[in-house]
């Protein structure tokens, strides 16, 4: 008699944290239910119990190494509210700066490093190669082009905030230091070959497209709803906005949604295969709640990028369906739109004239027991949310990160995905690369959402029912 | 002006490591006393080896990594020669110092020279101070380093 089987891909490669894929197979040896279990554990809400209130922002910040910026920026805004002051314009203004360069670095860390030899030498292509020294083999410009986006990004983050990784200079009240000429120059004089890359990758990866079609169709391919915060003109922006809830249709669901009321209509549930929590739209329930936030979700619920190359590539991104774009592989687009956006938007804020002016930091005890910040991280919408004491220690803390809130959709993705490559009794490095090629497209961030050390090795397992090892592929 | 300066113009350090994991810091804190001691030479700290580092690495004629080393005698000072590699890449942050010579090599069709200061670490646990064996070797990193520059001096005058 044939029996049910479980595949089980443990660690996911080429992300940023661990977890693993489990896959179970009906007695026709096709997959009937796929789980992405995150597996590592951090703890920060409950361990920040007890600390002052103003070291929230660097603590925050160390929950990850790729996006500390947006963990300082969301921290750093929930303070703002327990100090109960409006930071200096040029402070906010400079906060924009920083978490722009973060979403251009972390998302050409994303596409150039990890998903970059999926979609250059293919979703089959030989495990051994790919990576970016595959990439670098098959096509050195735009190897290179990967490497001098990211360096952009950081370099900025670093003449702001003094160093690449964990910098602490978003700090309650604003920033800790302004901006000098010498650094606004130098940075500025970057801004046209990080354009000129922006534009060039945005061309080769649209010219890909044609070459995955099944990849389109089948990663993440299905109605949900898409959430992301926009400026009240309904343009993308990553610091400040209202919410704004689309369906697959592209209809408006919600719109004008206060961030600091998240708890209306967002929830959380928590399941026992996985560390990681599951967020849902509370008004239409769990599981039907299911939304996307991030770069896909962003460019849905956007009307506008409000920077010229941006908006044109926008305009033309809405045109891949009628409805809301819905295939989770488009979020690569998304991603390189995003950072033409970044970009542009930089050399903006940069030429403003008010960008040097030397005060930036509001000074204040606090004046509220309670306080929410949110921002758009590169994955998608950041709530922070403390309460104090009257000696202003931590007595609570809240995160809601993008990655939890994309976790329904990545595990419906993953079993789309399943369904449609993975067949039978032999696991093949093309099936196995597919199920996370798939989890890439959301650039989950593990360390961010479960609040990792180690070898990024992967194992696959076909587990009969009575546990007997069938089949099994490792990757070091 | 140094006399050194136009030698120490293309050399590039690189310290990594975690400085807050006690010894595994120890290059930042190496360098501390380079900078005091050797000023005019650029140096990048960094938590762990990226890709991008191989366009900084790019335009120098030598580089000389710094890194904590977990296994062997606590407090050893160790140069070794490194070359480009690029048959493993398992992270694409986190590579070794022959892979960002092969990226460096790949992308930027140069291949500077490169040493590997390797310092024995005996406490590798969380926390910002060094054991007595690490900071007691502090200052022949620094000698280490004079001593390459003194290499790469009678090396560029032949």
């Amino acid at each position: 008699m044939a029996e049910r089987r479980t595949i089980v891909i443990d660690p996911v490669t080429r992300i940023e944290g661990h977890s693993k894929i489990t896959l179970h197979l009906d007695e026709q040896g096709q997959v009937e239910e796929a789980r992405f279990h995150v597996t590592q554990f951090r703890g920060f809400e409950k361990f920040c119990e007890g600390r002052p209130f103003s070291e929230m922002p660097s603590l925050m910040a160390r929950i990850c190494g790729i996006c500390p910026v947006s963990h300082l920026i969301a921290s750093a805004k929930a303070c703002d509210e327990l100090l109960a002051v409006k930071i200096p314009p040029t402070a906010e203004k400079l906060r924009r700066i920083f978490g722009l360069a973060q979403v251009v670095q972390s998302h050409a860390l994303s596409l150039f490093h990890l998903s970059s030899p999926d979609l250059l030498l293919g979703m089959d292509a030989d495990p051994a190669k790919s990576n970016l020294f595959g990439v670098l083999e098959r096509d050195p410009a735009l190897a290179r082009d990967g490497i001098a986006l990211r360096k952009f990004g950081q370099q900025i983050i670093e003449r702001l905030g003094g160093k690449r990784i964990h910098p602490a200079w978003v700090v309650p009240g604003g920033v800790s230091n302004p901006l000098s000429q010498e650094d606004r120059d130098a940075i500025l004089q970057t801004i046209p070959e990080a354009l000129a890359i922006a534009v060039r990758s945005l061309s080769w990866l649209k010219g890909t497209m044609e070459c995955f079609r099944g990849e389109i169709a089948s990663f993440g391919n299905f109605p949900s709803l898409f959430m992301g915060t926009v400026k009240e003109d309904g343009g993308l922006t990553f610091y400040d906005g209202k919410l704004r809830v689309v369906d697959s249709t592209g209809q408006m669901v919600a719109d004008k949604l206060d961030p600091k009321r998240y708890f209306n209509f967002l929830g959380e549930k928590v399941e026992s295969w996985s560390y990681l929590k599951s967020a849902y739209y509370k008004p239409k329930g769990f599981p039907a709640g299911i939304y996307r936030v991030g770069p896909l979700a962003r460019l849905n619920v956007s009307d506008r990028c409000g920077t010229p190359r941006a908006d044109q590539e926008l305009a033309e991104f809405h045109e891949l369906q009628r409805s809301a774009v819905l295939s989770s592989f488009h979020y690569h687009q998304a991603r390189l739109i995003e950072i033409l956006y970044c970009v542009e938007r930089l050399e903006q804020l940069l030429n403003d004239p008010e960008i040097l002016f030397k005060h930036v930091r509001a000074v204040a005890k606090p004046n509220a027991m309670e306080g929410i910040g949110a921002a758009e991280a590169p994955r998608g919408t950041l709530f922070h949310h403390y309460k104090i004491d009257e000696h202003g220690l931590i007595r609570w803390a809240n995160l809601i990160i993008a990655t939890g809130q994309n976790n329904l959709a990545m595990n419906r993705s993953v079993l789309q995905v399943a369904q449609r490559y993975v067949h039978g009794d032999k696991i093949t490095h093309g099936m196995l690369n597919r199920v996370e090629a798939v989890i890439r497209a959301y650039d989950p961030c593990l360390s961010c959402s479960t609040h990792a050390v180690g070898q990024m090795a992967l194992q696959i397992q076909l587990v009969s029912g009575d546990g007997t090892l069938l089949d099994e592929v490792k990757r070091s | 002006m140094n006399p050194r300066c136009g030698i120490a113009d293309r050399v590039l350090v690189i310290a990594y490591g975690n400085p807050l994991r006690s010894d595994d810091g120890i290059a930042w804190q190496a360098v501390e006393e380079i900078r005091r001691k050797l000023p005019f030479l650029t140096i990048v700290c960094v938590h762990q080896l990226t890709p991008e580092l191989s366009k900084d690495a790019s335009g120098a004629d030598t580089i000389i990594f710094i890194d904590a080393m977990s296994s062997g005698e606590p407090g050893k000072v160790q140069c070794q020669t490194v070359s480009a590699d690029c048959t493993r890449v398992d992270l694409s942050h986190n590579l070794a110092p022959a892979q960002v010579l092969a990226f460096c090599k790949q992308l930027y069709e140069v291949e500077p020279r490169a040493f590997l200061i390797s310092i024995g670490g005996k406490c590798f646990d969380h926390g910002e101070r060094l054991s007595v064996a690490a900071e007691n070797a502090l200052p022949r990193v620094t000698a280490m380093v004079n001593e390459l520059l003194n290499q790469i001096e009678i090396h560029a005058a032949k």
